[in-house]
């Protein structure tokens, strides 16, 4: 079938329109981030002088760069654990017949409709009478209970797609039920594992409310909730040129993921949706 | 190597279907033996509780003279050919063939390259050594199934259905190299099919399932020669063997085209008035103008009409419709429809000389060999004319070429 030429320029229009809809904030929180000092009062787009002085200003803080690390540790953290539970979770349902399966599936479906600002204040009171307030767990803890059902969905779909003569095939050949499970079935859900990952690392590196209700200091705020306490090069300035430059630096690993990964995700996240 | 002893094995499922029922069945080490049935007849089910894939309910499955009822299937020590092939999409054709191999951490990396070498040659993969499964063709995956299967010390092969995905041409071609595969490493295989002409060529006995049920072990020669009952007469053969009514008259016996004498074999088995089935194979006719006159005497000849010829070259099959009670009709089309096929009208299917110019809507003069005819009683299906020394002979030779064979 032939698009005709209209329809071609509607087309083209429309993408157009949603492209610029998206990347203008983006451009333009760059921009910003090269202004340097009362620069972002000049009434324009792009800064008069383009200058490093924000992202010098950024790496100077104390602020920043722990919640730098913090953030990195903890999603790194979350990341690995959630991704290594899930995949054991999904292929036990996805494989086993128990009793409660669905109850399972049900909870952890529930679980990802619940307002995370809802359970943000009773997890700070009870934090901090069991001493996890302000710390690396108290938050990994809340971003696994969030990031498990999503990648234990994903994955399942995966596993659900394997022949399970695949693993009677491994069976036969002489292996036990882990290593059917190491060698042949981890391997071939591999799309489905980077999905959950990037999914989970996503989701904790972008988390804001509880990175700011249940931390204090700067031994585990990251840096979504860091940004917030954010103070400009003077007592009196915005600081919103230094955010703009720190929003900048931790969009960059975030971009760089998807750009390494976009092949596994998109197959991944077809995968999932088309067959499972 | 091992021989394989099934005592009366059951499958039962959770809904109380039994899937396989009482099966008793003694493989001979070094023995190639067909399961063979129409689909449902609980062979792969069989094939499986072998291997341990399967639960047993109750029975006893021996291998080398071990019961392996509780092992599971990695301490069984069998290989194992699914009819899909699983080869593991994510490893080259190396590493499927090497997979067994490294699961056992005692093998050296030299010893499985040698292994896996001489698995590849022995089945002429070694160009395909580093692709993957996805970029191979049909024929070539299966040729890699093989190859892990046959890179071990087994003590037995499985095969489940093995060359129903392939194309005709190739699946002639991968019997005849599961045959000379299985010769030359003389190892004990179990082979599930529903295709005749396999279990035919392939097997040196032949286990006949139905619903779950052991109809018949015997070599192909003795099942098709001394069937046991119709359902094997009717299950081994292509065409199918013919049933046509047969009504006894005193010593004699009334079919649709002919009457001939009561056998001396069934003599016995029948009262007067009885209602049997006979059954004629399609190649003990022939067209009485092209037959030689010294074989004329020793069958009946008679008159019909030939509704449709097939020519085929080498050989020519006439269609001869005829009229058949209802009791009969219904035996026949309930046998039919159980051997995964629908008998649309009762006819004779006869093969006849490819020389002879029989035309269609003609009638045309035709002999029976009716030495060769078996009668059925109706009710059970039980063989009245089996003959059991002749079988009794039959599976002595094929005992005694066993055991030339595994010898060497």
């Amino acid at each position: 079938m032939k698009v005709s030429r209209r329809t071609q320029a509607y087309w083209i229009v429309g993408a157009v329109l949603i492209i610029a809809y998206a990347i203008i904030p983006v451009i333009w929180i760059i921009s910003l981030s090269f202004k340097e000092g009362d620069d972002i009062t000049n009434n324009a787009f792009l800064p008069t002088v383009w200058s490093w002085e924000n992202y010098k200003t950024v790496f100077a803080s104390d602020l920043f760069t722990s919640a730098l690390r913090n953030s990195v540790g903890m999603s790194l953290i979350a990341t690995t654990i959630s991704v290594i539970l899930a995949t054991l979770a999904a292929y036990a349902i996805s494989r086993l017949e128990f009793p409660g399966k669905r109850l399972v599936l049900g909870v952890a479906l529930a679980i990802t409709v619940f307002p995370v600002i809802a359970i943000a204040t009773p997890l700070f009171d009870l934090w901090r009478n069991v001493g996890l307030y302000d710390t690396w767990l108290g938050l990994i803890i809340p971003y696994l209970s969030y990031s498990l059902p999503l990648s234990v969905y994903v994955l399942a779909a995966f596993f659900r797609e394997i022949p399970w003569e695949m693993e009677q095939a491994a069976q036969v050949d002489g292996a036990t039920a882990w290593q059917a499970f190491r060698r042949v079935i981890v391997p071939l859900a591999s799309p489905g594992v980077f999905t959950a990952a990037i999914l989970t690392f996503f989701a904790v590196w972008n988390d804001f409310v509880f990175g700011i209700t249940l931390t204090s200091s700067e031994a585990a705020r990251p840096v979504p909730a860091a940004l917030a306490f954010f103070q400009g090069a003077s007592q009196f300035s915005q600081p919103t040129a230094p955010i703009a430059a720190a929003a900048v630096v931790v969009t960059i690993p975030v971009v760089i993921l998807v750009l390494l990964f976009q092949r596994k995700i998109v197959a991944g996240l077809t995968n999932g949706a088309v067959k499972g | 190597m091992a021989a394989i002893e099934m005592r009366n094995i059951v499958k039962e499922y959770g809904d109380g279907f039994k899937a396989v029922n009482d099966i008793s069945l003694d493989i001979a080490d070094g023995e190639f033996m067909i399961l063979v049935g129409p689909s449902g007849c609980g062979k792969s089910t069989l094939l499986r509780m072998i291997v341990g894939l399967e639960d047993i309910t109750s029975g006893d499955m021996v291998i080398g003279g071990e019961r392996v009822n509780e092992k599971a299937p990695r301490d069984r020590n069998l290989s194992m050919v699914f009819q899909n092939y699983a080869l593991y999409p994510h490893l080259t054709v190396f590493e499927n063939i090497a997979f067994p191999l490294r699961l056992n951490k005692k093998v050296s990396e030299d010893e499985i390259r040698r292994r896996v070498k001489e698995a590849a040659d022995m089945l002429e993969l070694n160009e395909h050594l580093d692709r993957k499964p996805a970029n191979l063709s049909g024929g070539q995956r299966q040729r890699v199934a093989m190859g892990r299967a046959i890179v071990r010390q087994v003590n037995a092969f499985l095969f489940d259905e093995p060359l129903s995905n392939l194309d005709a041409k190739l699946r002639g071609q991968m019997r005849t190299e599961i045959s000379r595969m299985q010769r030359r490493l003389g190892t004990t295989t179990v082979y599930v099919t529903h295709d005749q002409t396999e279990a035919m060529t392939l097997g040196d006995r032949v286990a006949v399932l139905r619903r779950g049920f052991l109809q018949q072990v015997a070599s192909p020669r003795e099942l098709y020669e001394q069937p046991v009952n119709m359902f094997v007469a009717g299950f081994i053969g292509s065409p199918p063997m013919n049933f046509l009514p047969a009504v006894v008259s005193g010593q004699r016996l009334k079919l649709p085209f002919v009457e001939v004498d009561v056998p001396a074999i069934a003599a016995d088995k029948v009262t007067d008035g009885q209602l049997l089935i006979a059954g004629i194979r399609p190649e003990h006719f022939e067209d009485a103008r092209v037959l030689d006159e010294s074989k004329r005497a020793k069958g009946a000849t008679f008159r019909a009409q030939v509704d449709v010829t097939e020519w085929l070259g080498d050989s020519q099959y006439a269609y001869i419709p005829f009229e058949a009670n209802a009791e009969v009709t219904k035996q026949l089309a309930d046998l039919a429809a159980e051997l995964d096929g629908e008998a649309l009208r009762t006819q004779l299917i006869i093969s006849i000389d490819a020389m002879s110019r029989l035309r269609e809507g003609h009638e045309g003069e035709f002999w029976v060999d009716t030495r060769r005819m078996h009668l059925f009683d109706p009710g059970s299906g039980e063989n009245l004319t089996r003959d059991e020394a002749a079988a009794a002979d039959l599976a002595s030779l094929e005992e005694e070429e066993l055991r030339e064979r595994t010898a060497r």
